[in-house]
């Protein structure tokens, strides 16, 4: 992807998630009085990786790849979509990236000037 | 062996053995009357630039009276304990979505590729809640092909 088709700068952003998910068997959750109280019957969790390279005129001059881990507990009283969870993860994952990428802004805009 | 017999012939009347028998047959034959019947699994046969989400449900006693309806782009399904449906629909971002007394939503940015998707009940206030957990595809496809049969 680039900002316009005549700038050689382009961009190369993938990200991948992972669902995990735990419970505590319907049986013993059925019968702890915990769970009546709100206490957690489980978890979820995702994890995203992401990764963006930016390409210069075809050579690479930024590569940045980050990871995020979402975890969200369950209970009888509040349960989270998997949208949710999966928006959380993926702004968690975009941030990181972002961070990355302003810290090393200076060394980019070096970089890209010196195949000018 | 002998001393679990002896037990249960004191513990229970002759005459209340038989209804004993007779209770046991009807909630073996309630429970398996709840699983999906069907054929076996097999994988769809769907045309270039659609995305197939197999949206799949193992059996369990505890929820399975509960059928909630499936929705996956325009498409909906109601998908027993014990069976699957497989959802064709055009590549592009598909919402996935099931609810009872609670809603679970699922959104897939679907290639032209497989996607699988286990429906599962949890515990409710007063109804199970129903959950579409995205399973990756080499779990998916080991327990879709024990588990669960096409849906007529």
């Amino acid at each position: 992807m680039s900002l316009t088709d005549q700038s050689q700068v382009t961009f190369s952003y993938r990200e991948e998630l992972t669902h995990e998910e735990n419970h505590v068997p319907m049986i013993l959750s059925a019968i702890d009085p915990l769970t009546y109280a709100g206490y957690p019957m489980g978890e979820y969790v995702v994890i995203a990786v992401a990764s963006l390279s930016i390409f210069h005129g075809g050579r690479l001059i930024g590569d940045y790849k980050a990871q995020s881990r979402v975890t969200k507990p369950y209970s009888m009283y509040s349960q989270p979509t998997h949208r949710e969870l999966d928006d959380a993860v993926r702004v968690a994952v975009r941030e990181k990236i972002d961070r990355e990428l302003y810290a090393d802004s200076a060394r980019l805009v070096a970089a890209a000037g010196q195949t000018e | 062996m002998q001393i679990r017999r002896v037990w249960w012939r004191q513990l229970v009347k002759p005459n209340e053995r038989c209804g004993a028998r007779i209770a046991l047959l009807g909630l073996s034959l309630l429970t398996a009357g709840c699983a999906a019947q069907g054929k076996p699994y097999e994988r769809a046969n769907a045309p270039s630039n659609t995305a197939t989400i197999y949206v799949y449900r193992p059996y369990n006693f505890f929820g399975s009276l509960m059928h909630p309806t499936v929705r996956c782009g325009n498409e909906s399904a109601v998908i027993e304990p014990g069976g699957y449906h497989a959802f064709v629909l055009p590549a592009g971002r598909v919402t996935c979505s099931t609810s009872t007394e609670t809603a679970d939503l699922l959104d897939i940015d679907a290639d032209p590729r497989v996607y699988y998707v286990r429906e599962r009940m949890g515990w409710g206030l007063l109804v199970g809640r129903p959950e579409l957990n995205p399973v990756d595809d080499d779990q998916a496809q080991w327990e879709i092909q024990s588990c669960c049969v096409r849906e007529p």
